[in-house]
């Protein structure tokens, strides 16, 4: 009975195993689908952000094979395992899902799912390469704030491969608040021709008890620098600070309790006492009296 | 006779004491240079950023660990002008439950007791199951601490609701009040009783716990000091977690660290307090469990027929 009872079981367990090593069977109907979103930069780019927000935590960085160790693994874009896909195939794999792998029909729209299979073409060997990751190049960033005007200066420069710094135009400069826990992004402005730029800070930015803010610079990933993080000025609202508690109170019941209760509870407790010393005041007159 | 006697007496005790004292002195002069001849020796020691240092063993001196009643006196005044906050996105949660076992380990609570528990929630009978994380909300109106006999239990002036097991007597009226389950009563041996031993309590960590008394969510405000996010914040894989500081209308995701605004969060997103009814004024804020990219698979059983 026993031994019946765990061969059943090994056989389960068997089952269970080949399942999960068995082929991910996408339906006849869905694997001939063509993508009906364009293989061009703008769409390939669209589908890089989503990779980014979406699948990069568990598939890694393209190219990088730095994904999650999971069982199974999660292929890799460049891989072949991931590439033999029809475009078909890969759409209902993203729509549905299966086990570790999440399903994103209801989280990413189908327009963009297909826009994410552009992007894991990009990086198919047939395909043309659209988005050409450029090592990034190394620059410099120098930043003040104008505590009078409210406006954070800033100046980029970058190394033109010869070993010295040219002024760097048109390139996105991001602007964040420090806060308790991390930067808070605030803005993003380009740089002229002059490798110059300007940000307003907005009024409504909340700094510590004296409106004092720590403003954070850096450049997009295309660029190597070290963040800029500014001395504290004066560029915000002063937090504001509420009281939480009033003082800590025992039996907090004094602070809640409503005048009506209040004063009928002390005229009951004083209509007892005048009871009492009207009965005691009725005694000491019969002793009196007695005493006649 | 006699008077010779004590003379003598006197003598050899003024003698024996000052022999005493040169010894003794000695003693202390030599242990001194002892000292001196073994400033060449390195230990090696872990700093609590987890460096390993090599430090002469001379420099070593014992550190400055607050004693009790200024550890006591330091957790009921709390961070000064903070106002701490937390928000809950429950389209994110997928029960992977590392919130859970993060918070145990910091709080050295045995396997039964949550600080922050998970639940699988249905909130009618044909809507759509969900998992919730639920810590303590620290009310900014607690009902828990108006009940306690013995001003165990406290509301800090940056927002955390936090408990003094020193002052602690069981009695658990808290666990009565509290209309959210929050609280957890130690009815047996604390996890790790042993390795704790000696060990100075802390009363933003309520470690080493107590046998007898309440503990609870601190929003582990002996790491907030620090300038780090609560454990469970931390150990969430799958950013359900947000916090920050309500006073600068930020907030942190402890997965992805980034950082957004309290208000546009709470706005876009409709977040919602539990039981806004009870007029306790939660400080924890949950997102509503919609656009799900991971499907409820526990088992929820039908309460609603």
């Amino acid at each position: 009975m026993k031994k019946q009872f765990t061969l059943t079981l090994v056989i389960a367990l068997m089952t269970v195993y080949q399942g999960m090593a068995q082929e991910w069977l996408v339906p006849d109907d869905q694997k001939g689908l063509t993508n009906p979103s364009e293989y061009n930069l703008s769409n390939v780019k669209k589908g890089k952000d989503l990779y980014m927000k979406n699948c990069k935590s568990c598939h890694g960085d393209p190219g990088k094979h730095n994904g999650l160790p999971l069982v199974p693994p999660p292929p890799d874009m460049v891989s072949e395992q991931m590439q033999k896909n029809t475009d078909g195939e890969l759409f209902f794999k993203i729509t549905k899902g299966r086990g570790g792998m999440p399903q994103f029909e209801t989280t990413i729209s189908e327009d963009d799912r297909w826009r994410l299979i552009n992007f894991i073409r990009n990086f198919d060997p047939s395909h043309e390469q659209l988005l050409v990751d450029a090592p990034p190049q190394k620059a410099k960033l120098l930043a003040s704030v104008n505590e009078v005007e409210k406006k954070v200066e800033i100046f980029a420069e970058v190394d033109d491969k010869n070993g010295s710094f040219v002024k760097l135009p048109n390139a996105a400069v991001k602007i964040s608040a420090k806060k308790a826990f991390g930067n808070l992004p605030i803005g993003e402005v380009l740089t002229n021709a002059e490798g110059r730029a300007e940000y307003q800070i907005p009024e409504t930015l909340i700094g510590d008890e004296s409106g004092m803010v720590n403003i954070v610079v850096q450049l997009d990933e295309n660029y190597v620098t070290d963040n800029v993080v500014l001395d504290a000025a004066k560029v915000g609202q002063p937090k504001p600070q509420p009281r939480l508690i009033k003082k800590e109170i025992l039996w907090s019941t004094n602070e809640n309790v409503q005048s009506w209760l209040l004063l009928s509870y002390l005229g009951a407790v004083g209509a007892a006492w005048a009871a009492i010393g009207y009965v005691v005041f009725q005694i000491f007159k019969i002793w009196r009296v007695g005493k006649e | 006779m006699e008077k010779k006697s004590r003379r003598s007496f006197m003598k050899t005790l003024g003698v024996s004491i000052g022999a005493a004292g040169v010894v003794g002195g000695s003693s202390i002069l030599n242990s001194c240079t002892q000292v001196e001849s073994t400033s060449g020796d390195t230990i090696t020691l872990l700093t609590s950023s987890g460096e390993l240092v090599k430090v002469e063993k001379s420099q070593l001196k014992p550190a400055d660990i607050p004693s009790l009643s200024e550890n006591q006196k330091r957790g009921r005044e709390g961070l000064p002008g903070k106002k701490f906050v937390m928000v809950i996105d429950l389209s994110k949660c997928r029960n992977a439950r590392q919130c859970m076992k993060a918070c145990q380990n910091h709080h050295q609570l045995r396997p039964e007791q949550h600080h922050i528990n998970v639940l699988e929630m249905q909130d009618a009978e044909n809507t759509a199951p969900y998992y919730m994380p639920k810590p303590c909300q620290h009310c900014d109106n607690p009902p828990c601490t108006k009940v306690c006999p013995v001003n165990a239990t406290f509301k800090r002036e940056d927002g955390i609701v936090l408990i003094d097991n020193e002052r602690c007597i069981g009695c658990r009226f808290c666990i009565a009040a509290c209309p959210y389950s929050a609280r957890v009563f130690n009815w047996f041996e604390p996890r790790d009783a042993d390795k704790y031993k000696g060990v100075t309590y802390n009363i933003e960590a309520n470690v080493p716990q107590k046998k007898g008394t309440i503990s609870k969510c601190l929003f582990s405000a002996d790491r907030l000091r620090d300038g780090k996010l609560p454990s469970c914040v931390s150990a969430c894989p799958n950013g359900v977690y947000w916090f920050g500081d309500q006073n600068e209308d930020a907030v942190t995701n402890g997965t992805t660290h980034e950082t957004t605004s309290f208000s546009e969060l709470i706005k876009t997103n409709a977040g919602y307090t539990l039981m806004p009814d009870l007029g306790t004024k939660p400080r924890v804020y949950y997102l509503p469990p919609k656009d799900r990219a991971f499907p409820f698979q526990g088992e929820i059983e039908q309460h609603h027929s």
